[in-house]
């Protein structure tokens, strides 16, 4: 993702001349004026920032959670801005996995169900739903804790069953905000390394937001948000 | 919908099931109240309805003149001249007086012609063809129904002392009916059955008959024509069972009264259940944000909200339909009750369960339920995906459309006075103003709470308080669900206050008519059980014996009766009145110095308000009574103020009276004492003259007074009643609130705990805010209040009864609102005060 566009790149995400800014009181505060950014497919691409920069509300766009004031969002080539606010659901359902910091799992949920709840949204239910259920239970290494509800588990066995629901359902597209924002160092770290491991090499698309330095070492790409435009940076420079 | 979006829904439910019993208890509450009036009005109903098709069994048509009856020779006539299927009635209500309290409508038949039209008197069967030699030949023979002899604990053989007519009688029980039917049964239950000669004699009515009923085949108006033509001036022909029309009309106000009142219930109902969804869907903004994340569609996590809702609403509504039915019974009571005091003898034994009423409390309650939810389900839908708006933001969205809720508030309440404003009689329109206004208020409050708010934290901090602003803020900031409590806690307050309000101003005006109508210093009348349905009558003998009475200077008498008029069927008085009394006479319409002599002189009538609101008469107008003389038509000479009778009265002098009807009886006599006489030893005097008489009442002014208001106040006590229940759903409701309330600001308090706030200060903190939320619930609800019980006053009981009532405020049920308000608040956050203060702040801040 950068304002420089690459050649004969696959791209799965392009952002065209967003504008987004959002209302503080009296004034508008102005995060994205003209972002131009191209996200290629089957890769780990860090989005790294300070606080405040706008890291999350670029997830939300590419998402289809929010819409730009100005510009378009193409996501394999349909752009979610000509589409309603049911359609955008519907294809996020069907096309995003969302991990974020604070796990969000469904706490009246238990692991199992909380797993079945994406492919019973796209429609997946009976024999089919347990089996997907299981295996990314087992990728996870929680097959033992399916029928624990989250408020049993540590903060790292949430995480993974967070990571395990955003890709029950076989997602285009997987999107991180600060998925080892709430775990501590090892913990992150195990984190990290499960989301590389079950996407690096399948041909999934994962898009990270973090402060996590560590996170660099798992990544294709890194970009940084500065004053709303994204500089491609070196790995390893800090 | 994925089912698990439901269970996730749910289930959060099933872990807060204190709130979830106190939603169902809301909503069943809420229903039960409603079905329990409905059931109780149409049990009282259905009762009257049975009993009077009972009676006209199969009779088309029926001959009748006044409760003075007409003369027999009438069907002598009718079974000559016009050879129909006829069979005569004489009919009168007695009191028994072994049963104090009790009356029974004697049925007088002719055995062998009651069989064309009724068949439990006599007919085919041995039974009852057992009974008739004795029924024929034995003085002061009647037969009982089994259950009712059962009920009386009286047997064949046995006597019963009657008071009719005035005077004492025996009568005695020859023969059992065993009714054959549920109709039969329910019809026997307040009758007892004579022959037509035996009735006469009980009722006074001697060679005279209540009525002639027909049973006319399909050559009716051929039949009819010729029937006509054989009566008499003063006896008409009509339909058969009118009377139980007539009824239904003249009950209806006081029952649509209490329907609404139940329904004030339903609506508080409404705020609890959108309250407790408020809440749950507040407490739940992350869960809706994960699942919108994950894709689920607003119409999805609507449906599972509404779902969830209608889940609760279906289990509040059973719950509701069983309490209903427990319920109905009590008032039942009540409302059988006031129709005896008011309106006509009622026998209902139990409570009938109308599938109707049942369905009416399902629709009620399901929609109640889904229209409550609808606004937090919305929201619901609303919140962002992964829940990124922050509850500042929500809040001050709430602030933000403060305004345009303030602006549609008075646009309610303008759209109510329109409506109040406009000509008509319609009472569903005063209703819908009385509901605008409550929805107007409603819409005020949270901004009225913000104006109020602003300036106390300030004032408080001032005067050195550290947690006095903490608990106005909290109040403040959570202005989404703040709001909604205070707007329900004020809707059942502003009810209290209304409903108290009103009934006040009614007593008072009826205590101040009493002072002013009864005049006379004693008063010796029939008793009020009979003479409230215009049959009780005095020995007429009895009145120059009381006017002969040492220290009695002046007397005044009354009758009432039924009688026939152009208007319909009406209740008709003859005064013979001091001129003290006359001074009593409140006229709206007409001038005493001339209403009087136009009156007495000019055989002119006077009408009381209602009767002139109900029938649109005034002074000018002309009303045609069907006298004993034929059909009179008399001038309306006044228009007067009277709280007797919701239907009305129309009022003669007792020398028209005289002219044109058969019947010396009176109802009443007032005595006079002289200017020094001893009151006491003039009562004692006057019961000498009477005896030992209990067909006879003999009353000081003060004692009639009381017993007046006695009746007053026993019909008011449903109203008293149901105002109890609006009360408790209310608080069910604020209790429900505040627990979410207080539960939610756990973390908050837990800080506090954790740098060091005591458990007391954080009972303190607690009960201040539920406290201040009950103080400013309770001061919201004193102008509803009193804009209810004015709209009460003078819309709905005008338009209901045709009474005008002077408004009276007791500043002391105000105080007695506001501190109802604050007891309850402060009652209802006891339990969320322990909760909070017993709390781990270590357990509170991790959980978060």
């Amino acid at each position: 993702m950068s304002d420089t566009t690459p050649e004969r790149r696959d791209v799965l995400v392009s952002l065209r001349g967003v504008h987004k800014g959002y209302r503080e009181g009296d004034r508008e505060r102005v995060v994205f004026a003209g972002l131009d950014a191209e996200i290629e497919r089957g890769r780990v691409t860090v989005l790294l920032g300070r606080s405040g920069t706008g890291k999350s509300t670029l997830l939300n766009l590419v998402s289809g959670i929010d819409l730009p004031d100005a510009g378009e969002v193409l996501v394999d080539g349909r752009s979610l801005t000509a589409l309603g606010e049911r359609e955008r659901t519907l294809y996020r359902r069907r096309h995003i996995g969302f991990v974020f910091q604070f796990f969000n799992l469904v706490q009246t949920l238990t692991v199992r169900e909380n797993l079945r709840l994406p492919l019973e949204l796209n429609g997946v239910r009976g024999a089919q739903a347990e089996s997907a259920v299981t295996a990314r239970l087992e990728q996870v290494g929680l097959a033992d804790r399916g029928e624990s509800f989250p408020d049993q588990l540590s903060g790292g066995e949430q995480q993974r069953v967070a990571i395990a629901r955003a890709l029950v359902h076989d997602p285009l597209l997987l999107l991180a905000d600060e998925p080892t924002g709430n775990l501590d160092g090892e913990t992150g770290r195990g984190v990290l390394e499960l989301l590389a491991r079950l996407v690096h090499g399948t041909g999934r698309t994962l898009v990270m937001v973090t402060h996590s330095s560590e996170a660099e070492a798992y990544a294709d790409r890194c970009l940084v948000l500065v004053d709303g435009r994204l500089q491609e940076r070196e790995r390893g420079a800090v | 919908m994925s089912p698990l979006l439901g269970v996730a829904v749910w289930r959060h439910a099933l872990r807060h099931p204190v709130q979830l019993a106190l939603a169902v208890l809301g909503i069943a509450l809420g229903v039960a109240v409603v079905v329990s009036i409905d059931l109780a009005n149409g049990s009282a109903l259905r009762a009257f309805e049975l009993s009077a098709e009972g009676l006209a069994g199969r009779a088309t048509h029926a001959i009748e003149a006044g409760p003075a009856g007409f003369p027999e020779q009438v069907y002598v006539d009718l079974r000559l001249g016009a050879r129909v299927p006829a069979a005569p009635v004489v009919q009168g209500h007695v009191a028994l007086l072994d049963h104090p309290g009790r009356a029974l409508l004697l049925l007088g038949v002719d055995p062998f012609a009651d069989h064309l039209v009724r068949s439990f008197v006599a007919g085919p069967g041995e039974a009852r063809a057992g009974h008739l030699p004795a029924l024929l030949t034995q003085p002061g023979a009647v037969l009982l129904s089994v259950p009712l002899a059962r009920a009386l604990g009286v047997g064949k053989g046995d006597r019963l002392a009657l008071r009719a007519a005035g005077l004492r009688v025996a009568v005695t029980v020859v023969g059992l009916l065993e009714p054959a039917d549920e109709l039969a049964r329910q019809t026997l239950e307040g009758v007892m059955v004579a022959d037509v000669s035996t009735a006469q004699e009980v009722l006074g009515l001697v060679g005279r008959l209540s009525r002639i009923d027909l049973a006319l085949g399909p050559d009716g108006p051929g039949d009819l024509e010729r029937v006509r033509a054989l009566l008499p001036p003063g006896v008409s022909l009509g339909p058969a069972g009118s009377r139980a029309t007539v009824l239904d009309q003249m009950t209806r106000a006081f029952r649509l009264n209490l329907t609404m009142l139940s329904l004030l219930a339903l609506l508080v109902g409404v705020f609890l259940i959108y309250n407790t969804m408020t809440f749950s869907v507040v407490q739940r903004r992350a869960l809706f944000g994960t699942l919108r994340a994950l894709g689920a569609t607003r119409g999805e996590v609507f449906a599972a909200v509404q779902g969830e809702a209608l889940l609760v609403g279906a289990v509040g509504t059973a719950l509701g339909l069983m309490l209903g039915v427990v319920l109905a019974d009590a008032f039942l009571a009540l409302v059988t009750r006031t129709i005896n005091d008011l309106y006509f003898t009622l026998h209902v034994r139990a409570v009938h369960v109308e599938w109707l009423s049942l369905a009416k409390g399902v629709a009620l309650g399901v929609l109640a339920t889904a229209a409550a939810a609808a606004l937090p389900a919305r929201e619901a839908t609303r919140i962002p995906p992964r829940a990124t708006l922050a509850r500042s933001t929500l809040e001050s969205g709430v602030r933000r459309r403060l305004p345009a809720a303030a602006l549609a508030g008075a646009g309610m309440l303008g759209a109510s006075a329109a409506l109040l404003a406009l000509p008509g009689r319609s009472l569903a329109v005063g209703f819908l103003s009385l509901f605008g206004v409550i929805l107007g208020f409603t819409l005020l409050t949270p901004g009225a709470l913000v104006l109020v708010l602003r300036p106390l934290p300030a004032w408080l901090g001032r005067a050195g308080s550290v947690l006095g602003p903490l608990a106005v803020r909290g109040v403040s900031a959570g202005l989404s669900r703040t709001g909604v409590a205070v707007a329900a806690l004020m809707v059942a307050v502003a009810t209290t206050v209304g409903v108290g309000v009103m009934v006040d101003s009614f007593r008072r005006s009826v205590a101040v008519w009493l002072e002013q109508t009864l005049r006379a210093d004693i008063y010796v009348s029939a008793p009020t059980a009979m003479s409230a349905r215009g049959g009780g009558s005095l020995d007429p003998r009895l009145l120059p014996r009381l006017a002969a009475v040492p220290g009695v200077e002046g007397t005044s008498t009354a009758r009432t009766r039924e009688a026939l008029s152009s208007l319909g069927p009406i209740k008709l008085s003859a005064y013979s009145l001091n001129p003290s009394s006359r001074r009593g006479f409140r006229f709206l319409e007409g001038e005493p110095a001339t209403v009087w002599p136009e009156l007495e002189e000019q055989e002119r009538a006077i009408v009381s308000e209602s009767f002139g609101y109900r029938h649109g008469v005034g002074r000018g107008s002309r009303i045609t009574l069907t006298t004993d003389r034929g059909e009179r038509e008399l001038t309306v000479a006044g228009v007067y103020r009277d709280y007797g009778s919701d239907r009305g009265v129309v009022a003669v002098s007792r020398r028209t009276y005289d002219r044109y009807w058969d019947d010396p009886g009176v109802a009443a006599i007032g005595l006079y004492a002289g200017r020094n006489a001893d009151l006491a030893a003039l009562l004692s005097e006057v019961r000498a003259v009477v005896g030992v008489d209990d067909a006879v009442v003999v009353q000081s002014n003060r004692d009639l007074r009381q017993a007046s208001l006695a009746v007053f106040d026993r019909t008011f006590a449903i109203t008293y009643a149901l105002r109890g229940l609006v009360t408790l759903v209310a608080f069910v409701g604020v209790l429900s609130a505040l627990m979410a309330l207080e539960l939610e600001r756990g973390r908050e308090v837990a800080i506090l705990r954790a740098i060091g706030a005591t458990r007391g200060q954080v009972w303190g903190l607690v009960l201040s805010q539920t406290g201040l939320l009950g103080t400013l619930a309770g001061l919201f609800a004193v102008p509803l209040g009193l804009t209810l019980a004015l709209i009460l006053i003078r819309v709905i009981n005008c338009r209901s009864f045709g009474w005008t009532l002077d408004v009276h405020l007791d500043p002391w049920l105000l105080v007695q609102a506001v501190a109802l308000a604050v007891v309850a608040a402060i009652a209802a956050g006891l339990y969320p005060a322990r909760r909070m203060a017993g709390t781990s702040p270590a357990r509170a801040l991790r959980e978060e």
